[in-house]
Protein backbone atom coordinates (compact mmCIF):
# COMPACT_ATOMS: atom_id res chain seq x y z
CA UNK A 1 0.00 0.00 0.00
CA UNK A 2 1.46 3.37 -0.96
CA UNK A 3 1.23 6.44 1.29
CA UNK A 4 -1.37 7.81 -1.09
CA UNK A 5 -3.55 4.72 -0.78
CA UNK A 6 -3.16 4.63 2.97
CA UNK A 7 -4.35 8.25 3.20
CA UNK A 8 -7.30 7.67 0.87
CA UNK A 9 -8.47 4.68 2.89
CA UNK A 10 -7.80 6.42 6.18
CA UNK A 11 -10.03 9.27 5.06
CA UNK A 12 -12.75 6.67 4.64
CA UNK A 13 -12.16 5.52 8.21
CA UNK A 14 -10.30 2.27 7.51
CA UNK A 15 -8.68 0.84 10.60
CA UNK A 16 -6.40 -1.39 8.54
CA UNK A 17 -5.04 1.69 6.82
CA UNK A 18 -4.38 3.31 10.19
CA UNK A 19 -2.52 0.24 11.35
CA UNK A 20 -0.44 0.24 8.16
CA UNK A 21 0.34 3.92 8.61
CA UNK A 22 1.47 3.45 12.21
CA UNK A 23 3.55 0.37 11.47
CA UNK A 24 5.29 1.85 8.47
CA UNK A 25 6.09 5.20 10.10
CA UNK A 26 6.51 4.26 13.75
CA UNK A 27 10.29 4.29 13.66
CA UNK A 28 10.43 7.67 11.92
CA UNK A 29 8.17 9.31 14.48
CA UNK A 30 9.67 7.70 17.59
CA UNK A 31 13.21 8.49 16.45
CA UNK A 32 12.38 12.13 15.79
CA UNK A 33 10.73 12.53 19.17
CA UNK A 34 13.61 10.76 20.88
CA UNK A 35 16.15 13.02 19.18
CA UNK A 36 14.40 15.97 20.79
CA UNK A 37 13.32 14.70 24.20
CA UNK A 38 16.07 12.09 24.81
CA UNK A 39 13.88 9.75 26.79
CA UNK A 40 12.62 6.51 25.32
CA UNK A 41 9.33 6.36 27.24
CA UNK A 42 8.45 9.99 26.66
CA UNK A 43 9.32 9.65 22.98
CA UNK A 44 6.94 6.71 22.54
CA UNK A 45 4.24 8.49 24.46
CA UNK A 46 4.53 11.58 22.27
CA UNK A 47 4.71 9.39 19.16
CA UNK A 48 1.39 7.77 20.12
CA UNK A 49 -0.20 11.21 20.33
CA UNK A 50 1.30 12.11 16.95
CA UNK A 51 -0.52 9.21 15.31
CA UNK A 52 -3.73 10.00 17.14
CA UNK A 53 -3.52 13.56 15.85
CA UNK A 54 -2.97 12.21 12.34
CA UNK A 55 -6.00 9.96 12.69
CA UNK A 56 -8.20 12.81 13.87
CA UNK A 57 -7.06 15.39 11.36
CA UNK A 58 -6.59 13.22 8.28
CA UNK A 59 -9.41 15.07 6.49
CA UNK A 60 -7.30 18.24 6.53
CA UNK A 61 -4.31 16.54 4.96
CA UNK A 62 -3.64 17.94 1.51
CA UNK A 63 -2.98 15.37 -1.18
CA UNK A 64 -0.12 17.38 -2.67
CA UNK A 65 2.09 17.29 0.43
CA UNK A 66 4.26 14.44 1.60
CA UNK A 67 3.01 12.27 4.43
CA UNK A 68 6.45 12.04 6.03
CA UNK A 69 6.84 15.84 6.02
CA UNK A 70 3.53 16.14 7.82
CA UNK A 71 4.50 13.46 10.36
CA UNK A 72 7.84 15.12 11.05
CA UNK A 73 6.13 18.45 11.58
CA UNK A 74 3.62 17.07 14.09
CA UNK A 75 6.33 15.06 15.86
CA UNK A 76 8.56 18.14 16.15
CA UNK A 77 5.77 20.38 17.43
CA UNK A 78 4.60 17.89 20.02
CA UNK A 79 8.13 17.20 21.22
CA UNK A 80 8.89 20.91 21.55
CA UNK A 81 5.70 21.39 23.55
CA UNK A 82 6.73 18.54 25.79
CA UNK A 83 10.14 20.13 26.34
CA UNK A 84 8.56 23.53 27.08
CA UNK A 85 6.19 21.98 29.61
CA UNK A 86 9.06 20.29 31.40
CA UNK A 87 11.45 23.20 31.29
CA UNK A 88 9.52 25.60 33.50
CA UNK A 89 11.56 24.88 36.60
CA UNK A 90 14.99 24.88 35.01
CA UNK A 91 15.48 28.52 34.11
CA UNK A 92 18.57 29.07 36.20
CA UNK A 93 20.37 25.82 35.60
CA UNK A 94 23.47 26.02 33.45
CA UNK A 95 24.58 23.40 30.99
CA UNK A 96 27.56 22.24 33.07
CA UNK A 97 25.45 22.05 36.23
CA UNK A 98 22.94 19.85 34.41
CA UNK A 99 25.64 17.53 33.15
CA UNK A 100 27.26 17.29 36.57
CA UNK A 101 23.98 16.58 38.29
CA UNK A 102 22.95 13.90 35.84
CA UNK A 103 26.34 12.23 35.81
CA UNK A 104 26.32 12.14 39.58
CA UNK A 105 22.98 10.35 39.32
CA UNK A 106 24.43 7.81 36.91
CA UNK A 107 27.31 7.12 39.28
CA UNK A 108 24.87 6.60 42.14
CA UNK A 109 22.52 4.36 40.19
CA UNK A 110 25.35 2.17 38.96
CA UNK A 111 25.93 0.85 42.46
CA UNK A 112 29.06 -1.18 41.88
CA UNK A 113 31.28 -0.35 38.94
CA UNK A 114 32.29 -4.01 38.80
CA UNK A 115 28.85 -4.88 37.39
CA UNK A 116 29.49 -2.90 34.27
CA UNK A 117 32.44 -2.67 32.02
CA UNK A 118 34.00 0.78 32.21
CA UNK A 119 33.23 1.75 28.66
CA UNK A 120 29.52 1.30 29.18
CA UNK A 121 29.52 3.83 31.99
CA UNK A 122 31.69 6.14 29.93
CA UNK A 123 29.22 5.94 27.07
CA UNK A 124 26.34 6.73 29.39
CA UNK A 125 28.16 9.81 30.60
CA UNK A 126 28.97 10.82 27.06
CA UNK A 127 25.33 10.40 26.12
CA UNK A 128 24.38 12.75 28.96
CA UNK A 129 26.88 15.38 27.83
CA UNK A 130 25.65 15.16 24.26
CA UNK A 131 21.97 15.30 25.26
CA UNK A 132 22.49 18.28 27.52
CA UNK A 133 24.52 20.03 24.84
CA UNK A 134 21.73 19.44 22.30
CA UNK A 135 19.09 20.47 24.85
CA UNK A 136 20.85 23.76 25.40
CA UNK A 137 20.57 24.74 21.73
CA UNK A 138 17.95 27.27 20.63
CA UNK A 139 14.81 25.48 19.42
CA UNK A 140 15.30 25.98 15.67
CA UNK A 141 18.89 24.76 15.78
CA UNK A 142 17.87 21.79 17.88
CA UNK A 143 15.18 20.77 15.41
CA UNK A 144 17.43 21.14 12.36
CA UNK A 145 20.24 19.22 14.05
CA UNK A 146 17.96 16.41 15.21
CA UNK A 147 16.34 15.95 11.81
CA UNK A 148 19.76 15.95 10.20
CA UNK A 149 21.47 13.62 12.68
CA UNK A 150 18.79 11.27 13.95
CA UNK A 151 16.75 11.08 10.78
CA UNK A 152 19.50 11.83 8.27
CA UNK A 153 17.28 14.22 6.39
CA UNK A 154 18.81 16.30 3.62
CA UNK A 155 18.87 20.09 3.87
CA UNK A 156 16.08 20.16 1.29
CA UNK A 157 13.88 17.81 3.35
CA UNK A 158 14.56 19.75 6.54
CA UNK A 159 13.63 22.97 4.77
CA UNK A 160 10.26 21.43 3.85
CA UNK A 161 9.55 20.23 7.38
CA UNK A 162 10.58 23.54 8.95
CA UNK A 163 9.04 25.65 6.20
CA UNK A 164 12.14 27.72 5.53
CA UNK A 165 14.73 28.12 2.80
CA UNK A 166 17.58 25.68 2.31
CA UNK A 167 20.11 28.40 3.07
CA UNK A 168 18.39 29.11 6.40
CA UNK A 169 18.68 25.41 7.25
CA UNK A 170 22.37 25.49 6.34
CA UNK A 171 22.93 28.43 8.61
CA UNK A 172 20.94 26.81 11.45
CA UNK A 173 23.05 23.65 11.22
CA UNK A 174 26.26 25.65 11.07
CA UNK A 175 25.33 27.55 14.23
CA UNK A 176 24.09 24.38 15.94
CA UNK A 177 27.45 22.69 15.39
CA UNK A 178 29.37 25.77 16.50
CA UNK A 179 27.35 25.85 19.71
CA UNK A 180 27.77 22.15 20.35
CA UNK A 181 31.50 22.47 19.82
CA UNK A 182 31.59 25.28 22.36
CA UNK A 183 29.66 23.24 24.94
CA UNK A 184 31.77 20.15 24.41
CA UNK A 185 34.94 22.18 24.76
CA UNK A 186 33.68 23.72 27.99
CA UNK A 187 32.89 20.26 29.28
CA UNK A 188 36.28 18.98 28.23
CA UNK A 189 38.09 21.85 29.97
CA UNK A 190 36.05 21.57 33.16
CA UNK A 191 36.29 17.80 33.08
CA UNK A 192 32.57 17.35 33.57
CA UNK A 193 32.94 13.64 32.98
CA UNK B 1 47.21 26.61 12.03
CA UNK B 2 46.96 27.68 15.67
CA UNK B 3 45.26 25.69 18.44
CA UNK B 4 42.44 28.20 18.71
CA UNK B 5 41.70 28.04 15.00
CA UNK B 6 41.66 24.24 15.21
CA UNK B 7 39.20 24.31 18.11
CA UNK B 8 36.80 26.43 16.11
CA UNK B 9 36.89 24.05 13.14
CA UNK B 10 37.12 20.70 14.86
CA UNK B 11 33.46 19.71 14.62
CA UNK B 12 33.40 20.52 10.92
CA UNK B 13 36.63 18.58 10.50
CA UNK B 14 35.07 15.55 12.20
CA UNK B 15 32.00 15.91 9.99
CA UNK B 16 34.27 16.17 6.96
CA UNK B 17 32.69 19.44 5.96
CA UNK B 18 35.80 21.59 5.52
CA UNK B 19 37.35 22.34 2.15
CA UNK B 20 40.26 20.00 1.47
CA UNK B 21 43.13 22.47 2.22
CA UNK B 22 41.63 23.13 5.67
CA UNK B 23 41.03 19.45 6.28
CA UNK B 24 44.70 18.90 5.58
CA UNK B 25 45.81 21.76 7.84
CA UNK B 26 43.75 20.45 10.77
CA UNK B 27 44.98 16.91 10.20
CA UNK B 28 48.56 18.10 10.29
CA UNK B 29 48.01 20.14 13.43
CA UNK B 30 46.41 17.20 15.23
CA UNK B 31 49.33 14.99 14.33
CA UNK B 32 51.72 17.48 15.92
CA UNK B 33 49.66 18.76 18.89
CA UNK B 34 48.74 16.15 21.53
CA UNK B 35 46.56 18.65 23.41
CA UNK B 36 44.26 19.27 20.42
CA UNK B 37 44.43 15.61 19.40
CA UNK B 38 43.08 14.63 22.82
CA UNK B 39 40.16 17.03 22.58
CA UNK B 40 39.46 15.92 19.01
CA UNK B 41 39.34 12.29 20.11
CA UNK B 42 37.07 13.21 23.01
CA UNK B 43 34.68 15.07 20.74
CA UNK B 44 34.69 12.28 18.16
CA UNK B 45 33.72 9.75 20.83
CA UNK B 46 30.94 11.96 22.18
CA UNK B 47 29.48 12.70 18.75
CA UNK B 48 29.60 9.02 17.83
CA UNK B 49 27.00 8.43 20.57
CA UNK B 50 24.47 9.86 18.13
CA UNK B 51 24.78 6.72 16.02
CA UNK B 52 24.20 4.37 18.94
CA UNK B 53 21.16 6.31 20.14
CA UNK B 54 19.04 5.81 17.06
CA UNK B 55 16.12 3.50 17.54
CA UNK B 56 16.75 0.38 15.53
CA UNK B 57 14.22 -2.01 16.97
CA UNK B 58 10.56 -1.07 17.03
CA UNK B 59 8.28 -1.68 19.98
CA UNK B 60 5.95 -4.53 18.93
CA UNK B 61 3.16 -3.22 21.16
CA UNK B 62 3.25 0.25 19.74
CA UNK B 63 0.19 0.02 17.50
CA UNK B 64 -1.87 -1.70 20.21
CA UNK B 65 -1.05 1.16 22.56
CA UNK B 66 -1.92 3.83 20.03
CA UNK B 67 -5.21 2.09 19.33
CA UNK B 68 -6.02 1.70 23.02
CA UNK B 69 -5.27 5.37 23.67
CA UNK B 70 -7.39 6.40 20.70
CA UNK B 71 -10.32 4.26 21.86
CA UNK B 72 -9.99 5.57 25.38
CA UNK B 73 -10.10 9.15 24.14
CA UNK B 74 -13.10 8.49 21.89
CA UNK B 75 -14.91 6.98 24.85
CA UNK B 76 -14.25 10.00 27.00
CA UNK B 77 -15.52 12.43 24.42
CA UNK B 78 -19.18 11.33 24.09
CA UNK B 79 -19.55 11.03 27.87
CA UNK B 80 -17.99 14.47 28.10
CA UNK B 81 -20.70 15.75 25.81
CA UNK B 82 -23.28 13.91 27.84
CA UNK B 83 -22.20 15.53 31.09
CA UNK B 84 -22.22 18.88 29.32
CA UNK B 85 -25.83 18.19 28.30
CA UNK B 86 -26.60 17.33 31.90
CA UNK B 87 -25.16 20.57 33.20
CA UNK B 88 -26.41 22.89 30.46
CA UNK B 89 -29.91 21.51 29.91
CA UNK B 90 -30.99 19.21 32.69
CA UNK B 91 -29.79 21.43 35.53
CA UNK B 92 -31.98 24.42 34.55
CA UNK B 93 -34.85 22.04 33.92
CA UNK B 94 -34.39 20.53 37.37
CA UNK B 95 -34.26 23.97 38.97
CA UNK B 96 -37.38 25.02 37.14
CA UNK B 97 -39.23 21.94 38.38
CA UNK B 98 -38.11 22.60 41.96
CA UNK B 99 -39.15 26.22 41.63
CA UNK B 100 -42.58 25.30 40.24
CA UNK B 101 -43.04 22.67 42.94
CA UNK B 102 -41.92 25.19 45.54
CA UNK B 103 -44.39 27.77 44.33
CA UNK B 104 -47.05 25.14 44.04
CA UNK B 105 -46.22 23.84 47.55
CA UNK B 106 -46.27 27.38 48.91
CA UNK B 107 -49.66 27.99 47.40
CA UNK B 108 -50.87 24.67 48.80
CA UNK B 109 -49.40 25.43 52.25
CA UNK B 110 -51.01 28.81 52.30
CA UNK B 111 -54.31 27.23 51.37
CA UNK B 112 -54.28 24.37 53.87
CA UNK B 113 -52.77 25.15 57.27
CA UNK B 114 -53.06 21.55 58.47
CA UNK B 115 -50.43 20.25 56.05
CA UNK B 116 -47.82 22.93 56.93
CA UNK B 117 -46.64 21.15 60.06
CA UNK B 118 -45.70 17.93 58.43
CA UNK B 119 -43.90 19.77 55.63
CA UNK B 120 -41.77 21.64 58.19
CA UNK B 121 -40.80 18.58 60.21
CA UNK B 122 -39.77 16.80 57.06
CA UNK B 123 -37.48 19.70 56.24
CA UNK B 124 -36.00 19.87 59.75
CA UNK B 125 -35.18 16.20 59.61
CA UNK B 126 -33.44 16.64 56.30
CA UNK B 127 -31.21 19.57 57.22
CA UNK B 128 -29.05 17.95 59.95
CA UNK B 129 -28.57 14.92 57.78
CA UNK B 130 -27.26 17.00 54.91
CA UNK B 131 -24.97 18.90 57.29
CA UNK B 132 -23.48 15.68 58.54
CA UNK B 133 -22.68 14.68 55.00
CA UNK B 134 -20.83 17.93 54.53
CA UNK B 135 -18.64 17.81 57.59
CA UNK B 136 -17.83 14.12 57.46
CA UNK B 137 -14.08 13.88 56.87
CA UNK B 138 -13.00 12.19 53.70
CA UNK B 139 -10.82 9.69 55.58
CA UNK B 140 -13.69 8.18 57.50
CA UNK B 141 -15.67 8.00 54.32
CA UNK B 142 -12.85 6.16 52.63
CA UNK B 143 -12.27 3.86 55.59
CA UNK B 144 -15.75 2.48 55.20
ZN1 LIG C 1 46.78 22.45 19.22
Amino acid sequence: MSDQEIIEQLKQGSETAFRKLVESHQRLVVNTCFGLVHNREDAEDIAQDVFIEVYRSIQQFRADSKLSTWLYRIAVNRSLNHIRDNKKHKWFQSFEKDVEARNRQILQVESSPADHPGYEMENKQRAVILQEAINSLPENQKVAFTLNKYEELSYQEISEVMEMSVSSVESLLFRAKKNLQKKLYKCYKKKCM
Amino acid sequence: MKCKAVHSKLIFFLERELPEPEMKAVREHLAACPECALFAEEMRKTLSILETEKVSEVNPYFYTRVKAKLDRQSEIQPSGIRSLVLVRVLQPVAFSIILILGVYGGVKMGATGAKTGSAFTAEQEMVPYLNEMDVEPLETFLME
